[in-house]
């Protein structure tokens, strides 16, 4: 649809003028399919995921931006929102939430944000969801450490 | 041991799309991200959209409710709105209610689907109803009967009013006036010419009445007027069209392609003949 397609090339452009705007975030688009896009989000520091890379896969659908993206971890991550095999993320905004106000970059944001703040209450991930909610905060921290140190960190050397 | 999950219980997110500096950008449509066309506001809290942006989105998320909805949230910040408003020129305004049948309840499903129509982008049916073929065979020449049940039902879906006889006939009257008028060597006029004269007089007329939709209307009455249709034929075809966007149908057309060669009133039919 036209609609969809000129609105992703206008992030595109934005996400080029602005690549030093948010560190934190770097969204890529597909050379040859502009309903393609992959970003890099770093783990917010003061959690598990601190130092860790993260990569991220968005497939837009041609409604967009009535419809929201479809947006999936593609780095392995032990987090009660994201199931741990397929990488599919549980966030509000990302299904009945979904307002055409988001933007590919905002959601990033948001998926960030839910990094820090895990919501063990509708987990995807039964075993980091059980872990936070029967209060086994370091049991929960070392899982995801671990994770985030064996999946999501550049090998030094 | 993954899942267990529903939709229904999802982690929530910050209720409001956090903004960048560039999305601040008030005379921008946080929708299609480009500035504003056809400035429309949300009568709660008044934040800005283009027209068709806001009318899309309500409209999908009327069709995600089966029973019809008296409200939506504002994309921006979420406040339930019953209404949108646009066309602010000086002390007037439009207002269009996201449940159409609280504010207007004349309007039939006939006038939503043509409200519809004007959202869709221009030129869609052109290949359906070649234009240029009218002024070429003269087809104006024979009365068009549906033409004022066309022009009414078409002004009342603009004006969003119940009574538009005074501007119906204001416009029947010239548009059959233009056509009987037969000006010394007319044969010899190109059809071309003969287009835009029409073209201009009748935008000349409504736009007093129908402001920035002038333009577009002054097309839609061509292209009624070339589909050489009854009223309920054209009708169809008009809904064949906003149920399978062009978008998604090959540009070979679909099976469900309607047929309009079947559909066309008999005597609104010259045989295709070139003038030229």
């Amino acid at each position: 649809m036209q609609a969809s397609r000129a609105r992703l090339f206008k992030e595109y452009k934005e996400v080029q003028r602005e690549k030093a705007a948010d560190p934190d975030i770097q969204l890529i688009c597909d050379d040859s399919n502009i309903f393609k896009w992959t970003a890099l989000i770093k783990g917010p520091s003061e959690t598990p995921y601190e130092g860790g890379v993260f990569q991220l896969a968005f497939a837009i659908p041609e409604q967009y931006p009535l419809l929201p993206p479809q947006v999936r971890f593609l780095t392995k991550i032990f987090h009660p929102n994201v199931h741990f095999k397929t990488g599919e993320i549980c966030l509000d905004i990302l299904k009945n939430a979904w307002s055409p106000a988001w933007t590919l970059q905002s959601v990033c944001r948001a998926i960030i944000a839910l990094m820090a703040h895990p919501e063990p209450d509708s987990p995807l991930n039964c075993d980091s969801g059980n872990l936070l909610r029967s209060g086994d905060l370091r049991g929960y921290r070392s899982m995801a450490r671990m994770y985030t140190k064996l999946a999501a960190m550049p090998k030094k050397g | 041991m993954d899942g267990g999950q529903s939709d229904a219980n999802t982690s929530s997110a910050t209720s409001i799309p956090t903004a960048s500096s560039s999305y601040e950008d008030p005379n921008r449509c946080p929708i299609c991200l480009e500035a504003i066309k056809q400035e429309a506001y949300l009568d709660r809290c008044f934040h800005t959209f283009c027209y068709c942006c806001i009318a899309s989105w309500t409209r999908y998320v009327s069709r995600q409710h089966s029973r019809s909805v008296s409200s939506i949230k504002c994309p921006l910040c979420k406040r339930e709105n019953s209404s949108i408003i646009y066309g602010l020129s000086g002390n007037s305004f439009q207002r269009h209610y996201v449940n159409e049948a609280l504010g207007s309840s004349f309007l039939t499903r006939a006038h939503k689907v043509r409200w519809q129509c004007y959202d869709i982008e221009p030129g869609v049916m052109d290949h359906k109803f070649d234009p240029l073929s009218f002024w070429k065979s003269r087809r104006y020449l024979q009365e068009n009967r549906f033409l004022q049940a066309w022009l009414r039902r078409e002004i009342q879906t603009l004006l969003q009013e119940e009574d538009v006889e005074i501007i119906m006939y204001h416009v029947l009257g010239l548009i059959e006036s233009f056509f009987k008028r037969q000006p010394k060597g007319h044969h010899l006029q190109p059809p071309e010419e003969k287009r835009g004269e029409f073209k201009k007089l009748v935008s000349d007329a409504a736009r007093s009445f129908l402001s920035t939709r002038t333009d577009r209307f002054v097309d839609e009455l061509e292209l009624f007027l070339a589909s050489g249709l009854t009223l309920d034929a054209y009708d169809k075809v008009c809904m064949e069209h906003l149920h399978v966007p062009a978008s998604l149908v090959p540009s070979g057309g679909s099976a469900e392609d309607i047929n309009v060669q079947d559909l066309r009133d008999p005597r609104l039919c010259f045989p295709h003949v070139d003038m030229d």
